[in-house]
């Protein structure tokens, strides 16, 4: 391995992070904020819109980024849909991530004993009131171990941007190996800026479960 | 409670520390030449299969058309090569950016995928005779024409094919211009149609025909960066496919082969005009 | 109206060859669930059992599987160490290579998490009523492994499969690359196909993978009493 070659492409490779983290964050706080729209729409039985969000749910949760990524980037335009590729990227990456945190977030209402609602009613909250302060923290709780994990695979789902022409590290690496050949060391950085992003976010992960499960049982 | 989060924790350095370990480890072993990525004439021949590269997505040169069969200038080319070697062709879909690594991992035995000689590439690859000339161009909506390069903005993008010479070309001369780098022909195409850049930058025998086979795109810079060659390449260091090659493409000069292929794949995209200053015939560019 | 390319579909060999191209995509997976399967199954066992150098070892390779996206696993496998091994390895073997050893490690975790999920108590009660360990584990605690298994191992499979979309990355003619090939020679006739071909595509992959998912998701349902 050539030390001279990566110095050389780290700077290339740091770019690259920037880019996949700042479209990775805007989808993942996409894909949170469609995630609890439609897991609420789910819990409150809103008709029409229920049959709507399942739908949705339904194709983005089974078929993969890399084919929405290629419809929403190369087909919509001739339909006179044209976005830029950075819009695509967080928006391909904050549909996907939707179909997911809304089944995550569901699965966390649902695990909220139906107790406690009519506990709080009981108590004069209303509806709104019980959903708010009672149900919905609790609910994120449950959901947390489950929204993390659902970040690290977005974060790493954005190595098929590539593919829609976005400098991520992915491409990098590539084109870096199709213009100089240099295959080893450009693997190499690949692997560890890899490591750079998603390891911080795998530990909180860990840290955030542990933290929750001392908070709801003690240890 | 500690325990295993700690326990986790040092799991995923060590996971991490032993990914660095193994490509570092790679990386000192790959000095040793072992066994050569490539084949020798002899070793195809007995196989009775050559592995060659071709584009899949870059008409009228290489493509698959609606029955699925390959296509094209360098596929006509690479049938012949199969014919006289008396061996099945087995086409290998490559991209730009793969090629010189399909050859030196021996995932081909030739790459016949349009691929411009140059010295950057022949340090890694061995090029045979050439067989078609090239030069850079770029091509671009014909009401927003693009005749030079001082004409694009800075925040304008061109697109490129990652891995091409118009990449390379571009961001050695022109660091300053935006470029906008897809993986595939078919994507750049697509991306290009779609208007997501300025201009497209590539071989000028590419962007002449996306000109001449799409209605509202003009070449307006038709020739950039020096003159070229385009020529088959094998695995550095494959002499006995290489002095074939050579030899065969001389011989194939006695019977003006590339002007009949020309007429075969490219007439009717680039009609007579262009047929004596692309075709290199018998290897030897006039 | 223009027409948004669906027609190109019918032309020559096309549409046959799309689906061509979606049975390379489904091969790979099914090759690769086989042996994730098979193999997770042997680790999660091990893995559930008390030996802490076993679980550290697998510990790691999960964690790595899981860290590194598939797509830098299918070029290291596939240009890496072919580069460094001197190997011809093809794009069909790398990928089920990479697919089965993501595939594996995440089996092999389900497969703990659903062993270790069965309370002590019904070990205690099996062994109370007078089975030996044999008829415990093949009586008791096996049937209830798999009920919880089965579901979770269909969806692993779903998500195999579109994974594998990424083989095109590596050069594989799969139906997104043949999608893209149909694309280009009809460039001249229908411009707009690469909406109707790739909406196809889009739904292809849906056809395959949502009724998946709904078995999946019955079998969970009927199980869970």
């Amino acid at each position: 391995m050539d030390m001279e070659i990566i110095r050389q492409y780290l700077p290339l490779y740091r770019d690259a992070l920037f880019l996949t983290l700042r479209i990775g964050w805007y989808g993942v706080f996409l894909a949170l904020a469609i995630g609890l729209v439609c897991a609420m729409i789910i819990r409150f039985r809103i008709p029409v819109l229920r049959t709507i969000v399942k739908a949705y749910v339904g194709l983005f949760r089974n078929t993969p980024l890399l084919v929405q990524l290629f419809f929403i980037y190369f087909a919509l335009p001739k339909i006179g849909i044209r976005l830029s590729a950075e819009f695509c990227g967080s928006l391909g990456l904050g549909l996907l991530g939707g179909a997911y945190m809304s089944e995550t977030l569901r699965s966390g209402l649902e695990s909220v004993a139906k107790i406690q609602e009519e506990s709080a009613e009981s108590l004069g909250m209303n509806r709104y009131q019980a959903f708010r302060f009672v149900i919905f923290p609790q609910a994120v709780t449950y959901s947390v171990p489950g929204i993390l994990a659902n970040v690290i695979f977005l974060l790493k789902e954005t190595s098929v941007f590539s593919t829609i022409s976005l400098m991520d590290l992915m491409f990098t690496a590539k084109d870096l190996i199709g213009m100089y050949a240099k295959t080893l060391e450009c693997l190499t950085l690949l692997v560890i800026f890899y490591l750079i992003m998603l390891l911080p976010v795998s530990l909180l992960g860990y840290v955030l479960e542990r933290r929750l499960r001392h908070a709801e049982f003690g240890d | 409670m500690k325990r295993i989060t700690i326990k986790r924790v040092s799991a995923a350095i060590l996971s991490f520390g032993l990914i660095i370990v193994l490509l570092a480890g790679c990386g000192s072993g790959s000095g040793d030449p072992s066994a050569p990525a490539y084949r020798t004439v002899d070793e195809i021949k007995k196989s009775g299969v050559i592995n060659i590269g071709v584009f899949s997505d870059k008409s009228p040169f290489g493509y698959v058309d609606e029955y699925g069969d390959y296509q094209g200038y360098d596929v006509y080319f690479a049938y012949r090569i199969g014919k006289d070697l008396g061996v099945d062709i087995n086409f290998v879909s490559t991209e730009a950016a793969n090629r010189i690594e399909y050859l030196q991992t021996g995932k081909v035995d030739i790459i016949l995928a349009n691929f411009t000689v140059t010295p950057e590439r022949a340090e890694e690859v061995d090029f045979a005779l050439p067989y078609m000339n090239v030069a850079l161009g770029i091509v671009s909506p014909s009401d927003a024409v693009i005749e030079s390069l001082d004409q694009i903005g800075p925040d304008d993008e061109v697109i490129v094919i990652s891995g091409t010479t118009a990449e390379t070309y571009l961001e050695k001369n022109y660091p300053e211009i935006k470029l906008q780098k897809y993986d595939t022909y078919a994507a750049a195409k697509t991306a290009f149609e779609n208007r997501n850049g300025v201009a497209w930058a590539n071989d000028n025998t590419e962007v002449i025909a996306f000109a001449i086979e799409n209605e509202g795109y003009v070449v307006g810079i038709p020739s950039l960066g020096s003159q070229d060659t385009i020529a088959p390449a094998v695995t550095k260091g494959n002499e006995s496919l290489l002095y074939w090659l050579n030899d065969e493409i001389k011989a194939l000069g006695e019977e003006n082969f590339f002007h009949k292929d020309y007429e075969e794949t490219l007439l009717d995209t680039y009609g007579k005009d262009y047929e004596d200053t692309l075709v290199v015939e018998g290897g030897v560019v006039k | 109206m223009q027409s948004l390319g669906i027609d190109v579909l019918f032309k020559g060999k096309n549409f046959a060859r799309l689906l061509e191209g979606l049975w390379v995509a489904a091969r790979v997976s099914l090759i690769s669930s086989a042996v994730s399967i098979l193999l997770g199954i042997f680790m999660g066992i091990l893995m559930a059992g008390k030996n802490r150098i076993i679980q550290g070892i697998f510990r790691v390779y999960l964690e790595t599987v899981r860290i590194m996206p598939q797509m830098v696993l299918l070029f290291i496998v596939y240009f890496g160490t072919t580069r460094v091994f001197g190997w011809n390895l093809s794009a069909e073997y790398a990928a089920v290579i990479v697919f089965s050893f993501w595939g594996t490690a995440e089996m092999g975790d389900l497969v703990r998490g659903a062993l270790i999920s069965i309370p002590k108590i019904q070990y205690d009660s099996a062994r109370a009523l007078g089975m030996d360990e044999k008829s415990v584990f093949q009586y008791v605690i096996l049937p209830q492994t798999v009920r919880r298994l089965i579901p979770l191992s269909i969806n692993l499979i779903t998500r195999i499969i579109k994974t594998t979309s990424l083989i095109m990355m590596i050069g594989m003619v799969e139906v997104l690359k043949v999608a893209q090939q149909i694309i280009e020679a009809n460039r001249r006739t229908s411009p707009n196909a690469a909406f109707g071909v790739f909406a196809v595509v889009f739904l292809m992959y849906f056809i395959v993978c949502w009724p998946i998912g709904r078995a999946a998701a019955y079998l969970e349902k009927r199980w869970a009493e």
